[in-house]
């Protein structure tokens, strides 16, 4: 992997990373205690942490040096030294939006820090550092004690029970591995989050690997430690302290009231002198000096009789890990406990690597040519079927029949690949509301549901600003200022509700808030004054509130740094309707609002139905399509009689003012979108088709009923009907006036 | 040329200053039969700092030289009381306020 | 026929002009706009857009529209000739780039036109807006006019047109009481 492709894996995974951060963050409960918030924070300093290490990899010092300030916070919240409220939470997430904007300068190709961000990071560090100055006092009180060291080793035993190594405490072995350090840990900061857990009763830090001065690299790490921990923490909790560093230490642990044999065991297990070892758990307080001589004696009895023996004799034992020292015995016996506690970890790291492989990261380039591939793919499989169909040939046709199927099945998976939960757009959006809530001095909260309706990633991409705007829209002109809500008796806390799901072949978002809704009469005023609307005309409701997207558009009173920015609700429909989709709202005035917007499930491919018309071939989407009929009408009139049903139907050669007569013998697609069923008159039926949607040129942007173009096996393009802005030419409601002619153009 | 060398850290010894500062201790301990290194104004002493104290603690031994540390600050005396090391640096660690 | 311009021999130089004619008129346009000549073979005509916009063509899994020069610079629907063609053009707009056809009678050379040989476009007397004309040029005794393709091919300005040309049926039946 070059350089270039690991910066950009870094950038993607500080991005998720600070993704997680900025969710933990908010969902935090400020209300728990320490104790309880431990997760939450664990995950917010796992972040800080990594993306540090990863940081220096790469000897970004900037963010190196920034993430360091926010990870020593972080600690001294995990210590209980800080303690975490909303202005911590606040100060925090602007941390995390100035890791992101670094990330993005890196991304830009700018590798060290940005003079523009400079002062927005100094602000911040001075802030971090203020709230851990806070910490600082406990260290204070230290120093009013004065200290002296007795200059010869303490024995420290701590209470224990005659008999056989009766210790109450843990004992806990560490040996940190070279790289610990290098790899952005520091064993003391571990040591002292051990010590929230517990209490340190002996300690004795283990040096032995320290090189001779001008061998020992600064930065590498040589200590180990030997705890003697005092704890009611079981073990899970005790190894969970070193949960990070799992990989860059060796642990061992020996449960309270171990017996000595354990603590022979370990000693064994270390790589450092057994006397030494010996003295060391002595000194921490684990054994006694007694206990330990008499064990080691013991064993150095039963080494007499090794129980594997070779062919020549008292051959020494192979031993698995090479460090269980052959020292006390000469054929050392393989320590089963240790050995297989080595092997268990080893063996659930390959499960925990083989859980991770399950998922892959793809790059979003190979993906969209794999899905034009399959388009093209798509196109010549139907060229070919034409062929077999024009040759007659039966043994060609079924052997199309058999490709088309499997191109389907290509299409279908490749599609599939594309597909995107709408639940992470959705998330982003707590922070928002978070942070504007904050801003406009109003108490808002976020419902989301539906976060597993998937849809294509294109759709995600571009949903994403809309939905944006619509959300902030909700909370500028829609939640009213609690004092106001109380008043109407409604809780003091607005909600906005995200909601999605899928409906005949699209996805519906909703966007809905319980404010104080939609001003009718407010709304048709502004809309008559700015002549968007002819007074007098009578409009339904529904028509009423829609005019809030025309553009030009705005009844707030004072026009809000957020919604009022020039970019309008008329700006939301247009991106809407550049995805064809379509947007409405709905409203009950003092109630609340909702926006509701429809989008394809999918702009790449499309299974349609070819009709004909004059000498143009439409492309209607098949899973609109209910039945074909013969043509028939009622005399004098444009709905016909569906088995005792009225179809009122449309005439799509006059619609779209095609020359040319009807043919003899015409049909009728009986469409369905929603709640509206019509049909739709064309001369001749031609047919299922699979096709790649090649999007229209924005030329086309205004034209209402074409939802896309495609290239038909003959090589002639056919456009894609829009069946939804079709059939609001009807509406269910009967006759359907053709559309008046062109007017002459000025140029 | 006196016979104490003197060396004053300050502010935060760790990883990123540890080969440094392992670089400057040396030649200092091998400048002069003595060296005193005044920690007084040490905000935070990380476990590469501490190695670096803790070598040149040997290195001095080793080589029959002479390392004294002296006016801990609050960050060094955590560290020193947490590890156990008071015997091992041999010093009296007096903290004044 | 394909004619790609460029490509084969000397780079593009911005002192040369494809020339064409529209009617008798003789027009030019930059080099480094025009990316390929095709013959016309009809277009897939869409609905609801003003004549100005021919129709769609496929080129090699493209769909490009076709702008009807003709009716752009008002002298009603161009009527298929021989040697009707369609110059395929690149400009960049707001949207960022653009390909579009341009339907013409008949495509001539290439011509090198100098700048000091190019004339600001007269106030009166040229049968199309001042605002498409970027100069006129002498070349071979014949005056040509150079265009202003942004301006020509404008995208904006099309979407304009097309948005007050039909209102759906819809609003109109429901307007009725």
């Amino acid at each position: 992997m070059n350089l270039d492709q690991a910066l950009q894996t870094f950038i993607t995974e500080s991005r998720e990373l600070l993704a997680d951060m900025e969710h933990a963050l908010l969902n935090i409960d400020l209300s728990q205690d320490w104790g309880d918030q431990g997760e939450a924070i664990n995950a917010i300093f796992r972040a800080a942490h990594t993306i540090k290490g990863s940081a220096g990899l790469f000897s970004l010092d900037h963010m190196v040096a920034f993430t360091h300030v926010v990870e020593s916070l972080l600690d001294a919240v995990r210590d209980g030294r800080a303690v975490i409220d909303d202005d911590m939470v606040a100060l925090l997430l602007a941390c995390c939006d100035h890791l992101s904007s670094m990330t993005d300068g890196l991304a830009a190709g700018q590798y060290e820090a940005d003079p523009d961000t400079v002062p927005e990071g100094e602000r911040l560090l001075q802030q971090l550092r203020r709230r851990m100055g806070a910490g600082d006092e406990p260290a204070q009180s230290l120093a009013e004690q004065p200290l002296t060291v007795r200059p010869e080793p303490d024995v420290e035993r701590m209470g224990q029970a005659a008999g056989n190594g009766d210790s109450d405490y843990w004992h806990i072995s560490l040996r940190f591995g070279r790289s610990v350090l290098q790899n952005g840990m520091d064993p003391i900061a571990f040591l002292r989050y051990l010590a929230r857990l517990g209490r340190i009763a002996g300690m004795a830090t283990v040096a032995d690997a320290l090189p001779a001065a001008d061998e020992m690299d600064a930065e590498l790490c040589y200590l180990g430690f030997e705890i003697a921990f005092e704890s009611t923490a079981d073990r899970a909790a005790i190894l969970g302290v070193f949960e990070f560093v799992q990989d860059d230490c060796e642990i061992r642990l020996v449960a309270p009231r171990g017996k000595v044999s354990e603590y022979v065991e370990l000693i064994r297990a270390l790589p450092e002198n057994p006397i030494r070892l010996g003295e060391m758990l002595v000194q921490c307080g684990s054994v006694t000096a007694a206990e330990l001589a008499a064990a080691l004696a013991q064993q150095s009895q039963q080494s007499q009789h090794p129980e594997v023996q070779g062919e020549a004799g008292a051959q020494p034992a192979q031993e698995a890990p090479q460090r269980l020292g052959s020292i006390l015995v000469a054929a050392g016996q393989v320590a089963p406990v240790v050995v297989e506690a080595a092997l268990t970890r080893q063996k659930q790291a390959v499960e925990q690597k083989a859980q991770e492989n399950r998922s892959i990261r793809v790059d979003s380039d190979k993906l969209d040519r794999l899905i034009d591939l399959v388009g093209e793919l798509i196109i010549a499989g139907a060229r070919t079927s034409v062929i077999g169909q024009r040759l007659h040939n039966a043994e060609l046709l079924e052997a199309t029949s058999t490709v088309s199927n499997l191109v389907e099945q290509v299409r279908d998976a490749a599609l599939e690949l594309r597909m995107v939960k709408i639940g992470a757009t959705f998330n982003r959006f707590q922070r928002v509301v978070h942070d504007v809530a904050r801003e406009l001095g109003k108490d808002i909260g976020l419902a989301v549901d539906g976060e597993d309706a998937e849809l294509d990633k294109t759709v995600v991409e571009k949903i994403g600003d809309p939905l944006l705007h619509l959300v902030r829209n909700a909370m500028d002109h829609g939640i009213e200022p609690a004092a106001v809500r109380v008043a109407a008796g409604k809780p003091a806390r607005g909600m906005i509700t995200l909601n999605a799901f899928h409906e005949s072949g699209s996805i519906v978002i909703e966007v809905s808030d319980d404010g104080g809704g939609l001003r009718k009469e407010k709304i048709l005023a502004k809309a008559v004054e700015r002549g968007l609307v002819d007074p007098e005309r009578k409009l339904t409701d529904a028509e009423i509130y829609n005019l809030i997207f025309e553009a030009g558009f705005s009844t707030a009173e004072t026009i809000t740094n957020l919604s009022g920015r020039g970019v309008g609700m008329d700006v939301v429909k247009r991106n809407i309707t550049a995805l064809r989709g379509s947007v409405d709202v709905r409203s009950v005035e003092g109630q609340g609002a909702t926006v509701t917007v429809r989008l394809p499930l999918t702009l790449a491919i499309i299974d349609g139905f070819l009709v004909q018309v004059g000498s143009s071939v439409f492309v209607i989407p098949l899973d609109t399509i209910e039945e074909c009929i013969e043509f028939a009408a009622e005399p004098g009139q444009d709905y016909s009689n569906l088995r005792g049903q009225v179809l009122p139907f449309i005439r799509l050669r006059s619609l779209f003012h095609i020359a040319g007569a009807p043919t003899r013998r015409e049909s009728i697609v009986v469409l369905r979108f929603g709640k509206v069923r019509a049909g739709l008159v064309v001369d001749t039926l031609l047919g299922e088709f699979q096709t790649v949607i090649k999007p229209l040129s924005p030329i086309f942007s205004e034209v209402r009923c074409i939802s896309g173009s495609t290239i038909l096996g003959s090589g002639d393009v056919a456009l894609i009907l829009d069946v939804g802005a079709l059939l609001q030419a009807v509406d269910g409601r009967g006759a359907v006036a053709p559309a008046p002619a062109l007017p002459a153009l000025a140029v | 040329m006196s016979d104490i060398g003197h060396l004053a850290w300050d502010g935060e010894i760790n990883i990123y200053r540890a080969a440094d500062l392992k670089l400057e201790v040396l030649q200092a301990l091998r400048a002069a039969p003595v060296l005193e290194i005044d920690l007084a104004g040490v905000t935070e002493l990380d476990t590469a700092g501490l190695q670096v104290l803790m070598l040149a603690k040997r290195t001095a031994t080793i080589e029959q030289r002479e390392l004294r540390l002296r006016n801990h600050s609050p960050a060094v005396v955590d560290v020193v009381e947490m590890l156990n090391l008071g015997a091992f640096f041999g010093d009296a660690v007096l903290i004044h306020s | 026929m394909n004619l790609a311009i460029t490509k084969h021999g000397a780079a593009p130089l911005p002192t040369q002009y494809l020339t064409f004619l529209l009617g008798e008129e003789r027009f030019a346009v930059g080099i480094l706009h025009v990316k390929e000549i095709i013959e016309y073979a009809g277009t897939a005509t869409v609905p609801m857009m003003p004549d100005c916009v021919r129709g769609v063509i496929n080129l090699r899994g493209a769909v490009v529209p076709v702008i009807d020069l003709s009716a752009r610079f008002g002298r009603g629907v161009a009527a298929i000739g021989k040697r009707t063609s369609i110059i395929i053009a690149e400009i960049e707009d707001g949207e960022g780039k653009q390909v579009l056809g341009m339907m013409v009678d008949a495509v001539n050379a290439v011509v090198e036109i100098e700048p000091p040989d190019i004339e600001a476009a007269p106030p009166f007397g040229a049968h199309i807006r001042a605002d498409f004309i970027a100069g006129i040029a002498k070349c071979q005794g014949r005056f040509v006019i150079l265009l202003a393709l942004e301006r020509v091919l404008s995208t904006g300005e099309v979407v304009e047109l097309s948005r007050h040309a039909v209102p759906l049926a819809t609003a109109s039946s429901r307007a009725s009481p």
